[in-house]
């Protein structure tokens, strides 16, 4: 079953076209990996796809709801965390947690369980009430995405997670990824890492607000004919 | 419900951990109240007067030579008709005048009452009550004098006579006008500087990414502010009028609705200027120029309004502060209520209505 299905989404700033007729599909469960320089239209595809910026033409079906009338519902089934840190600083770790669980209704007993669960899992039961401008860019960001998943979302939308961040902790934080895809959760992830589109189920490649390749990482280096990502990358974004 | 409690919780949390900003709220207005309040009341000095002395009389010299030793007054000049006052006064070349009747020494020792005539030029409304308070206490001791020296007891009355401004009513505008500064500081210039922190950051994508309504957001960007700024309020109302005794002839319900109602407002026009601002910096701009230095030049607070060229009384009906301004007046001067100023409040609501619907739509377009 496909959790996201695009069709023709096209979205104009005046005379500049962010996104120009991209469409895909992606599976309930993958990790589909969003690739392209900056300004490739990345992030505003991001936002059509999760309720935030109107289409100006084409569609989107996300976790089932259309995107131009179902926002609403689209919105309790996603989770987002974007490029730069975007939880509050001067809130704890657990208030942070239990701030957003609240806005997506989750009740408070069960809130609570599933933030001390979440929080054993990322090893941080001993930070929770530290403030969050007191812990390390790395835990940060784990931490971000911890609360972008704490309602249980169908999809969730990584914007850039790990730039700025140590190779150790991007290995945690891939591990994270897996294990939140292995229940179900279909997970979108730009990056600028190229080691890190190989850990995709898929990639696509844009430039200039189109869609230029996708397929898996072992299909797109054979059909460029590179041995990694990396090359695919700049191979095609050259252009 | 719920989530509009832990928004509530989150922004008092964000209040109170950033103590200084907190610190700096508190006592800006106590601050601001007693700078105002001292500084208003300075002393005056040689201030030129005009005298018209019908009775050129012995006690008569001996008053005026009273008031003239001190050097609060100046005498510049010795008209001889009322008619010449006026013309010094519109000239600008006095601060005051005062007539001394006919016969004042026979009315004085016969009658044992005699009443003095002192005129004011109340364009200028605080040096204007001062020197009265001068000429006042001068008058006293002329008359404590006057009676030590004899058994029985004179009483010279003043009858005062303001000119240009005759209701007096703004000697306590600065009232007014900091309660108002206050308030478009803390709910307009706080709330809209926070919702543009949160834009700065990113965290205003992550709250609208979630399902959370746009109106709770922005309800709880406000109320907290509206809750410290009306607390500033009363502490303004109590210094002003405990310390500077300014009269609150109407209804303190009454005052403190109109103020909640007036919050409302600024802090709807603060929702609008962060819509429309990115960064802080942008909040912080847009509120100082163009709310606030307009509400401290427009509001009537320091500058009467209707000395100005039209097309500023004009551009003045946009301000909230304004109307906020009539209406506070009015209920702290006059005890008017409900019945006497509902259109300013109608404005006020009205204001706040449309403020907020613009700045709900902006909202959604910007992000």
């Amino acid at each position: 079953m496909n959790s996201i299905e695009v069709e023709h989404l096209t979205k104009k700033f005046g005379d500049f076209i962010a996104v120009d007729d991209i469409s895909f599909q992606v599976r309930e469960g993958e990790i589909f990996g969003f690739l392209g320089a900056n300004g490739a239209g990345k992030t505003t595809a991001i936002k059509m796809m999760s309720g935030l910026l109107r289409p100006t033409s084409g569609t989107a079906v996300v976790a089932g709801y259309d995107v131009l009338t179902q926002s609403k519902f689209i919105k309790r089934n996603i989770g987002y965390m974007s490029q730069r840190f975007s939880l509050y600083n001067d809130l704890t770790v657990f208030e942070n947690m239990q701030l957003f669980g609240t806005i997506y209704k989750i009740p408070r007993r069960e809130l609570k369980n599933r933030i001390m669960q979440s929080l054993e899992q990322l090893d941080m039961t001993k930070q929770a009430n530290l403030l969050v401008s007191s812990i390390p860019l790395g835990w940060k960001q784990k931490l971000a995405f911890a609360t972008a998943i704490l309602h249980k979302p169908k999809i969730v939308f990584l914007d850039e997670p790990t730039s700025g961040v140590d190779p150790i902790v991007r290995r945690e934080f891939w591990n994270l990824i897996y294990q939140t895809a292995s229940t179900g959760v279909t997970i979108l992830v730009t990056t600028h890492y190229m080691d890190e589109a190989e850990y995709c189920h898929r990639v696509s490649i844009m430039a200039d607000g189109k869609i230029r390749l996708l397929g898996t990482p072992e299909e797109l280096k054979r059909q460029v004919g590179v041995n990694t990502i990396n090359d695919v990358f700049v191979a095609y974004v050259k252009h | 419900m719920n989530e509009l409690r832990m928004i509530l919780k989150k922004e008092f949390i964000h209040i109170l951990r950033d103590r200084i900003t907190l610190l700096l709220v508190l006592a800006m207005p106590v601050a601001l109240v007693l700078l105002f309040g001292f500084t208003i009341s300075t002393d005056i000095h040689n201030a030129k007067v005009a005298v018209l002395d019908y009775s050129k009389d012995t006690h008569s010299q001996r008053l005026l030579q009273k008031m003239f030793s001190s050097n609060y007054f100046q005498i510049v000049s010795y008209p001889n008709t009322e008619a010449e006052i006026d013309f010094q006064f519109k000239e600008n070349n006095i601060k005051l005048a005062l007539i001394i009747p006919q016969n004042f020494e026979e009315q004085l020792e016969k009658e044992h009452v005699v009443t003095l005539q002192v005129i004011n030029d109340v364009s200028d409304l605080n040096v204007a009550s001062i020197l009265n308070n001068y000429v006042r206490a001068v008058v006293r001791d002329f008359q404590d004098e006057y009676n030590s020296e004899r058994s029985d007891e004179g009483d010279v009355n003043i009858v005062t006579k303001m000119q240009y401004n005759p209701n007096m009513e703004s000697v306590y505008m600065f009232v007014p006008g900091i309660i108002t500064l206050i308030m478009i500081l803390v709910t307009a210039l706080m709330s809209s500087i926070t919702l543009a922190r949160e834009k700065e950051t990113g965290t205003m994508r992550m709250l609208f990414i979630t399902p959370v309504k746009k109106i709770y957001i922005i309800i709880g960007k406000v109320i907290p502010y509206m809750i410290i700024s009306f607390f500033s309020t009363i502490v303004i109302i109590i210094i002003s009028v405990f310390v500077f005794k300014m009269p609150l002839n109407g209804s303190i319900f009454f005052l403190l609705l109109l103020c909640i109602i007036f919050m409302l407002t600024s802090a709807s026009f603060g929702m609008l200027i962060s819509a429309v601002s990115t960064t802080q910096l942008d909040a912080m701009m847009i509120t100082m120029m163009g709310l606030f230095l307009p509400t401290v030049l427009l509001s009537g607070f320091l500058f009467p309004l209707n000395s100005m060229p039209m097309i500023f009384q004009l551009i003045a009906n946009v301000f909230p502060a304004k109307w906020f301004i009539l209406a506070i007046k009015d209920v702290m001067i006059k005890g008017s209520g409900l019945s006497d100023v509902w259109a300013y409040l109608l404005v006020l609501l009205g204001m706040a209505v449309v403020f907020i619907s613009i700045s709900l739509k902006m909202l959604d377009k910007r992000n």
